[in-house]
């Protein structure tokens, strides 16, 4: 099955596949029936992704060549690729190097600012996980972005907080989200889910809706056991009251 | 389903009954950060802390002066914060990980209940990264009705910082008066989109429809009028003793500890950076149309309100200007699998109504492999979306660079060192919303 197909309608596409393979091995039909082959389906054109200039939203900030040429005198090896799409230039730098990276950048072109740390699950293909960096330099008028691949047997990456102190949050947030640690960063510690949440909900075999027990939630009354259903409406009835009511004023007769 | 006895147990299940190893996490968190030498010294000269000066306080996340859900976890010696810690994700919704379900389109409206105080900003991010990913053409009318609501959302979203921070400070009657000029604004917003509050009016490839006239009407009736308001606001604060002694020397830093920790939009300007990525990187006309861009020296919270308030007069500025220049034409793409067909085509041709169809099912689809970063400057600040794309309808990853979150992790270095009164002052003045923050 190829993997658009699994990503969107997957059944409906995946039968049409299906049946045009079985088409090709099976043998030729008798020429008095109609030969029933499925139409080639492409959910989406596959085109390559355009280098362009042409993009009208392209910024001549995210044009580095001559960085890039420092980067590669500098560091060689190190540099592992340049990628370009919408004329943003995006260098692809080896996970250990890249405090040095960042350090060169900093001290000797003015990358003075970092605006944003993330990370992607790339999931089937090589080196899962990537970690990729925007650093802005306001003197140059420039915006680069540098990313490292790592795979998912090591999930480790050097921090640049000792270069960035703004990188702090943000890995965090890497690891809270992806399960990527960062060696040496000086806290370590889950973003947004509390510590005692056991999975990483980025990765994309995470479902959407979530693990239903996997967190527990808070008491229904203020005297109450922790709950670990998040629907206990459905399964358990009405909500229980945390007060006593007020016996009620009003009589019969009014 | 699983119980409790599935997890790990620490041991601070009797201090933390409520998820224990995040509690212990940052309490120890808290003991472990830098402890300044001269407070060491001093704990040490008074032989430890027999009076009992130090203590551990939970702002938050439930308080007022916390604007949403944010808890700061303080040491403090005295009145002073010592250390801080924030803990924020109380209000996580996992945008990023929704984003990946859904198709771009499809995904929009949700942008709106990130920065809910200027939902705007937030749709026309979302739909220029989009844009920019497929290589849109938007029509020019688009772009500049698209500046038009993006500096109102602006400025709706400066009154409710300026009208909270006050009130943060003890004054509630000038909240009373932002939120009449929030009013306004809603009004407007109401007239251009159906509704007041989440927007949703901005589309990918242009926008859902034309403004009326009763909108351009109140659009220039709120121009005329509220430059007078400011200058109202600006007679009682400006030199109003109260206020600056409340605000200055609060939170101060310098451009280089402010470009260190990463802050953005008005906090970075206020310490003297003039990063602006309307300038920096223009998008839409904004590198077409005449503005400045407000900055002070000073780095303390009366220079962020000198900023924000300079950025609603600019605001007006571009406003104007936008109103002068708008041209006649189109407001979306005329190209069906880039945007929506209008509705009369929908309504009246096959070919219409299939597109359409196919638009809301599919939407755009960028080549595999395509990936790139678009920002926007919004109230908060530098506002991106970093895309990737498999080659179908929907993002592979969606990842925001979210003002709000930026700002916070200055404010936890900002509140060290200051009086615990100040801390509500501080937050009021980075201007944070949690919905962004939190994702």
């Amino acid at each position: 099955m190829c993997r658009d197909t699994y990503f969107r309608q997957g059944r409906q596409v995946t039968a049409l596949v299906e049946m045009s393979t079985d088409a090709e091995h099976s043998p030729p039909a008798e020429e008095s029936m109609p030969s029933h082959r499925a139409l080639d389906f492409f959910f989406t054109p596959e085109d390559a992704p355009a280098a362009g200039g042409d993009n009208p939203l392209a910024q001549p900030t995210t044009q580095v060549p001559e960085i890039i040429q420092a980067l590669c005198d500098r560091f060689g090896k190190a540099i592992l690729g340049v990628e370009e799409y919408a004329g943003e230039q995006t260098v692809l730098v080896e996970a250990q190097h890249i405090a040095d990276v960042c350090r060169f950048l900093k001290d000797e072109q003015r990358f003075l600012y970092l605006s944003d740390v993330g990370g992607a699950d790339r999931f089937v293909e090589e080196d899962r996980f990537e970690v990729f960096y925007n650093l802005v330099s306001f003197e140059k008028g420039k915006r680069i972005r540098l990313k490292v691949r790592v795979d998912e047997s090591t999930l480790i990456v050097p921090t640049v907080t000792g270069v960035y102190r703004a990188a702090n949050w943000n890995e965090r947030e890497v690891y809270d989200m992806l399960g990527i640690r960062f060696e040496e960063h000086p806290d370590m510690r889950r973003m947004f889910m509390p510590e005692d949440f056991e999975y990483y909900p980025q990765r994309k075999e995470f479902p959407q809706l979530g693990i239903p027990g996997s967190l527990p939630l808070p008491p229904r009354t203020p005297e109450g056991p922790l709950q670990y259903d998040p629907f206990p409406t459905a399964h358990e009835g009405p909500t229980p009251k945390s007060y006593q009511e007020p016996p009620s004023q009003i009589t019969e007769e009014e | 389903m699983s119980t409790e006895s599935a997890f790990r147990t620490s041991g601070a299940e009797s201090v933390f009954r409520f998820w224990p190893r995040h509690n212990e996490a940052i309490y120890e968190r808290l003991e472990s950060k830098h402890v300044w030498l001269e407070q060491a010294l001093r704990a040490e000269a008074r032989g430890g802390d027999p009076l009992e000066h130090e203590m551990i306080l939970n702002i938050g996340p439930q308080h007022p002066a916390t604007h949403g859900v944010l808890r700061c976890v303080v040491k403090m010696d005295g009145e002073t914060i010592e250390k801080s810690v924030l803990d924020i994700g109380y209000l996580h919704r996992g945008i990023e990980k929704l984003a990946e379900h859904k198709t771009y389109q499809e995904f929009m409206p949700y942008t709106d209940r990130m920065d809910y105080l200027a939902p705007y900003a937030n749709n026309v991010a979302w739909c220029l990264a989009v844009e920019k990913l497929v290589g849109i053409n938007v029509p020019e009318r688009a772009q500049w009705l698209r500046m038009i609501m993006c500096e109102l959302a602006r400025i709706s979203s400066h009154l409710l910082w300026l009208g909270v921070g006050l009130m943060d400070a003890g004054a509630v009657s000038v909240f009373l008066w932002t939120f009449k000029g929030r009013e306004d604004l809603y009004r407007i917003f109401d007239e251009v989109a159906g509704a007041r509050f989440t927007v949703s009016h901005s589309r990918i490839g242009g926008l859902v429809a034309d403004l009326t006239p009763e909108a351009f009407r109140l659009i220039h009736q709120f121009v005329d009028d509220f430059g007078q308001e400011i200058a109202g606001w600006e007679a009682l604060l400006n030199r109003n003793r109260i206020w600056i002694d409340r605000n200055r020397d609060v939170g101060t830093l310098t451009r280089e500890e402010a470009v260190e920790i990463g802050l953005t939009g008005a906090n970075l300007r206020a310490s003297g950076e003039p990063y602006d990525i309307r300038r920096f990187e223009p998008y839409l006309f904004y590198g077409e149309v005449d503005f400045d861009v407000p900055t002070r020296e000073e780095g303390d919270s009366l220079a962020r309100y000198f900023v924000r308030l300079e950025e609603m007069k600019e605001g007006l500025r571009i406003i104007r200007q936008c109103l002068d220049r708008l041209p006649d034409g189109p407001i979306r793409a005329d190209d069906a699998k880039q945007a929506y067909p209008s509705k009369d085509e929908v309504y009246y041709s096959m070919e219409g109504m299939i597109h359409d169809f196919l638009y809301t099912d599919v939407g755009v689809a960028p080549p595999k492999g395509a990936a790139c970063y678009q920002a926007i400057e919004s109230p908060k600040g530098e506002l991106g979306w970093y895309l990737q794309s498999d080659g179908t309808g929907n993002p592979w990853r969606a990842k925001v660079n979210a003002p709000s979150f930026t700002n916070l992790q200055g404010l936890e270095h900002m509140m060290e060192g200051s009086l615990v009164a100040d801390a509500v002052i501080l937050i009021g003045s980075i201007d944070p919303v949690m919905g962004e923050a939190d994702k």
